[in-house]
């Protein structure tokens, strides 16, 4: 096996961006979100620790996803490259939200098992795990249609709606608090989580494209028809998530308000994919341009950098970027 | 759902959506489309409602909404910052019905203020004695308000309203204006007088003081430094005191320059009980630590850079304090690091020679010697060394380590890069020993030993607030800077730095730090590129008038109070001026200055006056304003446009920036509602927006798009005229390293001083929110897309509430047929 000739270049361009993107999550200094967490109300930090709750453990469930239901399948070497690195960013983001959790001080032992206790998280996590296990158990003969379709619902269950969806709309709630002056070196880190989760997705949906690409012969009016209606239906298991992340409301933030973001992010993905937009609604959180959409420029001594990059030997012209 | 909103004391009432819409119609009040406006701040404000919301909150939520708007249209910064105000009016004077009411009471509440705080200790008692309390009051100007902007008057509030222990705000604006004005008059014969003349200036925002100076004058602790520049010696004794003071001066709100090439190298010899030092790292760590654990009286966060020479045996290990990885013992997240380079560097570096790195336990006098001393020292010592005469020593290609800097630079934005020798052979205080640093932001160039921890007090010109009729308006400019100097100068007398080294150098040297900021906001009122001849040219014109006005007014100020206490000996006693030493850095170099060396006005005329004395042993120095441009509303210092649209993270939060100079210029075209999606989608530059008209994608380009050497040549320009430096930004698009160190060599051979930050284009952002994201035509692949779907299912209705102009029509006829709003 050898790395040259390179065929998919995108996904070898992707290794090395994410390579830049390396962080620790000791890097962020959260003394100053740990006053910030006294003043809060207890409706804001159910909020946050309900978000962790999740984002925790599935870090580690997209981990397993890729490694037991993506990367045996695939056989170019840059791809796997690829997928080093995100298993690695994986591992990473749990440890980041592991060290959030160790610093702030809540019920760690009863948070650790919410994925398990409360069911708006484990009906999420049951969605996929429950594709993965077809591949990671039934042995597909993936050159099979069969094989390719169980393939393709794999990666819309953990990329396209785990990280494409409900990722985000974490990541909306998670800045919030930011906009509100609350938590802002907790909002670098998720800074760095969602600049890696980008690349996540840019991989899994070019992944995806480039599968239904080649293999035309999956591309049948009732497989199109049912991926869709899994993305709708995972809309839905986030709506009750949502529910339960906030029984009340707090400033700026409710339920109904966060579902509407989730199904404007389900329309971006479904339009992503090849289809026609299902909920066609408005994004409500306009302020998401000043949180995630512009360049940032940091107070260097006020605030961490989170714009840098650690990779020296890129430093060449003529880097092949998007 | 029914909302009920929760009143401060506790009782649910039912949500009364009027009330909000009328102080929502209010803030909009004299703008175009207010009505329209109104009610998308009152619709989207809907969606965040929620049952047992507080009153505070709903105010909140109000600013929140309009502030989540201003990306599509100034008018709603003017509304957010109008709600802004309010909630601090309410807080600091109580309910009010009518702006008279309200007029009143912020008249007597300033009386109270001033009467109720003297007693409880907060402020300095002088404010209630010294002053005609009745007439500052008549003079309160709060249509003056009106001037900020919402993040101005928020950063204002988070950082420099006076709070009681509750955190309850004491001050509105005005009131916090007028407190700095009257803390910086005490010293005054007419302090009156005084104080409104200050006040004039600042209300009207032509100038602001730094951060230090606005928390706490007028307070009865007086710590108005920003700057101070310490040294450390090699010696524990001295290392511990300096941990010490380090304390004392964060707590007192200041930045620090710490000096760290005394300390011997790892693995030099103790000579008290024979075994070896670790070198200067782990004591690094340790004031990493201490400045972490104080957080400067909560309003800044404890800050400070280390400087070192490179020819200190483990400068390699201090190029690495800012990595990311590796043992964490060996690093520091908090404090900053700057390299302190002398020409003789530079010309090795220029020359492809070599580089010797010594240990400072044998070359200790390197640390005193610049310019040619420095030189022959140097070369005498690598006698040694290949003589074998040295214990230790290493040697290197000055290229390789030079390359080393700079990749450390781009990939971690440290170390800051600073010149000794210019600092030094230009200084005009140079009778007062050697500058062995420069400060926190590196506009400062001051000397320090173990009996002075040089201090600065800083407060910068507002030029974008000095044009009048399409041109800057000249004598007002000249007026602010006499103002603001006095003002600065006054500061001296008044200020208690926490460490007794401070106080000797302040008194004894009256150093003070004339800024000016709004460069890039003012070009582009004057409709000129950033990187154009004419705004050289220009920079150069308003330098040179800033460095006159300031130099003769302390000339002036000398005249009617007397010269520095060490003014005897001071380039200024000679009858010299900044624009002189230029001469002298090119002798001592060798080398010509690339920096054009004209000039246009009267120094003959000011040689002769300094001559006679000077008030301040040094006068000008460009600050960053990082948060003070933010309150007075204007670009920072003479940086350029970071993006025309882009957000701003500091301390006080993360606020989007829109450049309204630009959204005028694009409105007056017509075109501003077409170009202003892409805008953001193309994250602030107008490189790529075909719509906009030439003239004005060169007026306003974003840093990223300006040529690096104009930031260079804006700054030499600035520093032919200027005694201290300037917090020079720099900002890349490039990654290639040898680009980057042929960009920086051309910094030095123009004859800067400083550089400060370096930012780098980001390759690659996370996925936008708010904008028209697809990644699948992005790469121009069908997905799902390439089969032809049967008519899709009936969509469920959807319960939410639609605002987008995508999503529903807005005609009523189709509203009817539309089923998210039916």
């Amino acid at each position: 096996m050898n790395l040259r000739p390179i065929k998919y270049q995108w996904a070898y361009d992707l290794y090395n961006q994410a390579v830049a993107n390396t962080w620790f999550p000791h890097e962020i200094a959260l003394g100053e979100d740990l006053e910030d967490w006294k003043k809060m109300t207890d409706d804001e930090k159910h909020a946050v620790t309900f978000l962790m709750s999740f984002f925790n453990p599935s870090e580690l469930i997209v981990n397993r996803t890729l490694a037991l239901g993506v990367y045996p399948y695939l056989k170019a070497p840059e791809t796997h490259l690829y997928l080093a690195k995100q298993m690695w960013e994986e591992a990473n983001h749990c440890q980041a939200f592991e060290y959030v959790l160790e610093t702030f001080p809540v019920d760690r032992a009863a948070i650790f098992k919410w994925h398990l206790d409360k069911p708006a998280i484990k009906v999420k996590e049951d969605f996929v795990t429950n594709y993965l296990s077809r591949l990671a158990n039934d042995r597909l003969d993936i050159n099979s249609p069969e094989g390719k379709k169980d393939f393709v619902r794999n990666l819309v269950a953990y990329n396209v709606i785990m990280e494409g969806i409900w990722f985000y709309s974490g990541f909306m709630v998670a800045l919030s608090f930011r906009q509100r002056k609350l938590l802002r070196n907790f909002g670098s880190m998720i800074d760095w989580v969602v600049r890696d989760e980008s690349l996540h997705l840019k991989f899994g949906i070019n992944l995806i494209l480039t599968i239904l690409e080649e293999n035309p012969d999956i591309v049948t009016p009732e497989f199109s028809q049912e991926i869709r209606q899994m993305i709708i239906d995972g809309v839905a298991m986030e709506n009750s998530y949502n529910q339960a992340m906030f029984p009340h409301g707090i400033l700026g933030l409710n339920a109904d308000y966060v579902n509407q973001y989730v199904q404007y992010v389900a329309d971006r993905r479904l339009e992503e994919l090849g289809f026609t937009p299902h909920f066609k609604v408005s994004n409500p959180a306009k302020w998401m341009a000043a949180a995630m959409d512009t360049l940032e420029l940091v107070n260097f001594f006020e605030a961490q950098n989170t714009n840098y990059e650690v990779n020296s030997l890129a430093n060449k012209k003529s880097e092949t970027q998007n | 759902m029914d909302i009920r909103v929760k009143k401060i004391d506790g009782a649910l009432e039912a949500f009364n959506a009027d009330r909000i819409n009328q102080a929502i119609a209010r803030a909009s009040r004299g703008l175009p489309d207010a009505v329209a406006k109104t009610a998308q701040i009152a619709s989207e404000m809907a969606l965040t409602l929620y049952d047992g919301i507080t009153t505070t909150e709903l105010d909140q939520a109000a600013i929140n909404v309009a502030a989540q708007n201003i990306k599509d249209d100034p008018d709603f910064d003017k509304i957010a910052a109008r709600l802004f105000l309010k909630t601090v009016y309410k807080q600091v004077l109580g309910d009010y019905n009518t702006e008279e009411e309200l007029r009143r009471a912020h008249r007597q509440g300033f009386l109270d203020y001033i009467a109720k705080q003297t007693a409880s200790g907060l402020l300095d008692e002088r404010l209630a004695k010294l002053f005609d309390l009745e007439k500052l009051a008549d003079a309160l100007d709060l249509a003056a308000d009106e001037l900020l902007t919402y993040t101005g008057v928020s950063t204002m509030t988070k950082r420099y309203l006076t709070k009681n222990r509750e955190q309850k705000l004491l001050e509105t604006p005005q009131y916090f204006w007028l407190r700095v004005a009257m803390g910086l008059s005490l010293t005054e014969s007419d302090p009156t007088a005084t104080a409104l003349k200050f006040y004039g200036k600042m209300k009207e925002l032509k100038y602001s003081p730094g951060g230090s100076t606005n928390i706490n004058a007028g307070t009865s602790t007086p710590r108005l430094s920003n700057c101070f520049l310490m040294d450390m010696e090699d010696s524990i004794e001295h290392i511990g005191k300096t941990v010490a003071d380090v304390m004392k001066l964060s707590k007192a709100t200041g930045g620090i320059g710490l000096n760290v090439t005394r300390l011997r190298a790892s693995g030099s010899p103790i000579s008290t009980n024979n075994t070896f030092s670790s070198g200067p790292v782990p004591f690094l760590h340790i004031i990493d630590s201490t400045i972490r654990a104080i957080s400067r009286a909560g309003k800044k966060m404890g800050a400070l850079c280390f400087y070192m020479e490179n020819w200190h045996l483990d400068f390699e290990e201090f190029l690495d304090l800012k990595q990311n990885a590796g043992d964490e013992y060996r690093r520091t997240r908090t404090a900053n690091i700057a390299v302190y380079l002398s020409d003789e560097f530079m010309k090795r570096v220029a020359a492809g020679a070599d580089w010797y790195l010594f240990d400072p336990k044998e070359t200790p006098d390197l640390i005193e010697l610049y310019g040619a001393d420095f030189s022959r020292r140097y070369a005498e010592y690598v006698r040694q060394a290949e003589a074998g005469q040295l214990r230790v020593f290493k040697k290197m290609s000055a290229m390789e380590l030079w390359r080393k800097i700079i990749v450390s630079l781009q990939s971690t934005s440290h170390p800051w890069i600073t010149w000794k020798d210019a600092i030094n052979v230009r200084a005009m205080n140079n009778n007062t020993g050697t500058i062995h640093c420069s400060n926190l932001c590196t506009e400062i160039t001051l000397p320090q030993d173990r009996n002075n921890v040089s201090v600065c007090n800083l407060l910068s010109i507002n030029l974008a607030r000095h044009i009048k009729n399409g041109d800057i308006d000249w004598d007002e400019l000249a007026d602010s800077v006499k103002v603001g100097l006095r003002q600065l100068d006054n500061l001296v007398d008044i200020n208690q730095p926490p460490i007794s080294e401070a106080s000797n150098f302040d008194h004894a040297n009256r150093a003070v730090g004339l800024g000016l900021m709004g460069l890039a906001d003012t070009l582009e009122q004057l409709g000129l590129a950033y990187d154009s001849p004419a705004a050289y040219e220009l920079a150069d014109k308003i330098f040179e008038f800033f460095s006159y006005h300031a130099i003769a007014e302390s000339a002036d100020l000398a005249k009617e109070k007397g010269a520095y206490q060490n003014f005897a000996g001071s380039r200024w006693s000679k009858g010299e001026l900044p624009l002189d030493t230029l001469r002298d850095l090119e002798n001592s170099r060798g080398e010509i200055l690339s920096v054009a060396k004209t000039s246009t006005l009267d120094w003959e005329a000011l040689r002769a006056k300094v001559k006679q004395g000077i008030r301040n042993s040094v006068m000008m120095a460009i600050a960053p304003t990082a948060n003070i441009g933010l309150v007075a509303g204007t670009s920072p210092g003479i940086d350029p446009r970071f993006a025309q649209i882009f957000s701003r993270h500091t301390l006080s939060g993360k606020y989007l920036e829109l450049n309204f100079n630009l959204v005028l210029a694009l409105k007056a075209k017509g075109l501003w509602e077409q170009v202003k999606d892409q805008l953001l989608t193309d994250y602030g530059s107008l490189a790529d927006i075909k719509d906009i008209p030439e003239n004005i994608k060169t007026i306003y380009k974003d840093s990223f798009s300006i040529n690096p050497l104009a930031f260079i040549e804006v700054a030499a320009r600035a520093q032919k005229w200027i005694d201290q430096a300037i917090s020079r930004n720099m900002y890349l698009e490039t990654r290639d390293t040898d680009e980057i160190m042929n960009i920086y060599l051309t910094a030095w051979r123009q004859g800067l001083k400083t550089t400060y930050y370096l930012h780098m284009k980001p390759r690659h952002s996370a996925e936008q929110s708010t904008t028209k994201v697809n990644k699948s035509t992005a790469i121009g692949k069908l997905g799902f897309g390439a089969v032809k779907l049967p008519q899709p299912v009936a969509i469920p209705a959807v319960n939410t509430v639609s605002v987008s102009k995508d999503a529903c029509p807005l005609d009523p006829m189709e509203r009817l047929q539309c089923e998210s709003c039916q």
